[in-house]
């Protein structure tokens, strides 16, 4: 192997790339485009519910459960519609997610010491987000309930009930709950495959489409040789869409990591070799930009983004689907980042993912070196 | 050093079932032009392939620059020069930046690289573009530079691959007292033509078909052998008269 021809290799990649208005879009822009869209549209945190009230009762009790629904920050009343039917029509518009109906003699009843029912209605097209609501709904109405029993007992000068159990809930990792902070990460695992897998799945298929795959053939170059001169220039653009994508999430999204960064560094370079050795395996088996593009897709975006635990959690896919999961580079990936940004690991706990990155990586490389052996590099 | 630049013996190069050269064996001799000559599909590219280095035969033996044609491609490849009218080169890139890529890969020493970048823009008239995209360029002006490209090493054996298809006639005549000039210097040519006033300019020849050897010696003689009742014949009369013996 010799250094001099894979920097020659490598020279003649770059003047490919400055002068591709495509891939150098592909390259800046595209990674720009997804932590913009992926940081400022996929919120996973449900709050600000838009809720509508219908207040049947009128009463400063019934006025009082509005305001405490108003107040927190899971519900925002958007609406008090004066009849159920016009609720019904909020519903139907998707202007509200839930509508409740405070029946008329409600505060009544209450007074009285009887059941007290409260309608509630879910919108539950997406379950996830109404599973949620409820949850919500359930803590405010128990708040409500324990806040009106102790000046009840208060009011009849008792000394206010215990309650037994109190789950003393403590969040770890993530604090505040924020989506944000781990959809980050997967934002840098999307980007490092898109620029790196679906960039260098076109180069060698270009060679071959421009008749000059017979020229390198020709050369005295070797696989190893051939494969590092062309994967250098993606590596070195990959590495700076994650520094970008890192400094972004800090700036932009307040997703700050405050782990070793030599280790995140370490992390990214393993996974992009593994994107990179991915896309150019792709390209020389199937010598079409177009075929290439169309497989780069199918094979390293797609599964990055559905299998990775990023979107979907793992846990609740069936198991096979789990198997695959195990093959997706992503989903270690991804498994270092969470570590490093949101349990603050070290080397000792993550190891393994980065033993089976490497692991992949040498495999596709290998892969690779035959595949241009074959074709008498 | 061996006198001869390039020996085969019965070389044999099978695709699946089809045979594509067939047992063919002839030899080339240090600083001559060898004319290699055959219709389409006859096996000229598969043997020219071959002995670039680019495949490996199926059977036989042969010997490039004394490089092994089974074990030593590598070392055949790092030796000769090969130029094709079939391969391009880098059209983005401008001449300049092509003649940069060759010269890393053929380990031209870096301290002589400005001097053989300047003798190639010399010697192939391209230094008003040189860094213009070759793209632009004409294809008589890229054939050039691919020839320049090819003997930035300065390899003892060139192979040409239809070097002057597509080419007009004033500068396949530049070419080729350009070829004559270097065989001058000791450089051996191997050439694969469809022009058979430009195998004329060949010391000698061999005439392929179906992946046989059908005829080989000086392009007169050659004639002579042929159409021995015909004094007035040419070496396209030769030629015509010898694909067609082979068919049935």
């Amino acid at each position: 192997m010799s250094l001099r021809k894979i920097k020659a290799i490598a020279r003649k990649e770059y003047y490919h790339l400055i002068r591709d208005f495509r891939s150098l879009y592909l390259a800046f822009f595209i990674p720009l485009l997804l932590i913009l869209l992926f940081g400022y549209a996929l919120s996973l945190d449900v709050d600000r519910i838009p809720t509508a009230v219908v207040d049947q009762d009128r009463t400063p009790d019934s006025r009082d459960f509005i305001e405490r629904l108003h107040a927190s920050v899971y519900f925002n009343v958007v609406s008090c519609p004066p009849s159920t039917a016009e609720l019904i029509r909020l519903l139907d518009a998707n202007k509200a997610v839930v509508g409740i109906v405070i029946p008329p003699g409600w505060t009544a009843k209450l007074k009285a010491e009887k059941d007290s029912p409260l309608q509630v209605i879910i919108d539950g097209s997406d379950p996830n987000y109404a599973g949620n609501t409820r949850a919500y709904i359930t803590s405010v109405v128990a708040q409500w309930n324990r806040k009106r029993l102790v000046t009840f007992l208060n009011r009849h000068g008792r000394r206010p009930i215990r309650v037994p159990v109190q789950a003393q809930i403590r969040v770890w990792f993530n604090e505040e709950l924020e989506s944000r902070n781990f959809i980050v990460p997967g934002i840098i695992a999307i980007i490092i495959m898109i620029v790196g897998a679906l960039l260098t799945s076109l180069v060698i298929a270009r060679e071959y489409e421009n008749g000059t795959m017979e020229t390198i053939r020709s050369l005295p170059i070797q696989g190893m040789e051939f494969f590092f001169g062309k994967a250098i220039c993606y590596f070195f653009i990959t590495l700076v869409d994650v520094l970008v994508a890192i400094l972004m999430g800090q700036v932009l999204f307040g997703v700050v990591m405050r782990s070793s960064f030599w280790l995140m560094i370490l992390a990214s370079v393993i996974y992009i070799w593994v994107a990179l050795s991915l896309g150019l395996l792709i390209s020389v088996k199937t010598r079409s930009q177009l075929v290439a593009n169309q497989l780069a897709i199918l094979l390293t975006y797609l599964p990055s983004l559905l299998l990775s635990d990023f979107v979907f959690p793992q846990q609740n896919m069936p198991q096979v689907l789990k198997l695959i999961t195990r093959m997706v580079p992503a989903t270690y990936y991804i498994d270092i980042l969470n570590g490093l940004y949101l349990r603050h690991l070290a080397f000792p706990q993550l190891w393994s993912s980065f033993a089976i990155l490497s692991v992949m990586g040498v495999i596709l490389s290998g892969l690779n070196i035959r595949a241009l052996k074959k074709e008498g590099l | 050093m061996n006198s001869e630049a390039v020996a085969v013996r019965d070389l044999v190069k099978r695709f699946g079932t089809f045979t594509a050269v067939d047992h063919i064996t002839f030899s080339v001799r240090s600083g001559e032009i060898f004319g290699f000559l055959g219709p389409n599909g006859a096996g000229k590219s598969t043997t020219i392939r071959m002995l670039c280095g680019i495949i490996i035969p199926t059977s036989g033996s042969g010997h490039v620059l004394g490089f092994d044609l089974f074990t030593e491609s590598e070392r055949i490849k790092q030796s000769i020069g090969y130029m094709s009218q079939k391969f391009s080169l880098y059209l983005d890139l401008t001449p300049k930046e092509n003649i940069r890529f060759y010269l890393g890969i053929y380990r031209v020493p870096p301290d002589s690289w400005d001097a053989r970048m300047e003798w190639v823009f010399k010697a192939t008239r391209l230094e008003s573009v040189r860094d213009r995209p070759t793209g632009e360029l004409p294809p008589g002006w890229r054939q050039r530079l691919a020839l320049g490209c090819a003997l930035l090493h300065r390899p003892r054996l060139l192979f040409l691959d239809e070097p002057t298809s597509g080419v007009d006639p004033l500068t396949r005549r530049h070419f080729w007292a350009f070829i004559r000039e270097l065989t001058r210097e000791g450089v051996t040519v191997f050439v694969t033509t469809h022009y058979m006033d430009e195998a004329q300019h060949c010391d000698r020849i061999v005439m392929i078909n179906a992946g046989q050897i059908v005829a080989m010696g000086q392009p007169a003689e050659i004639v002579r052998k042929t159409l021995p009742d015909r004094p007035r014949a040419d070496l396209g009369d030769a030629f015509v008269a010898l694909m067609r013996k082979g068919r049935p």
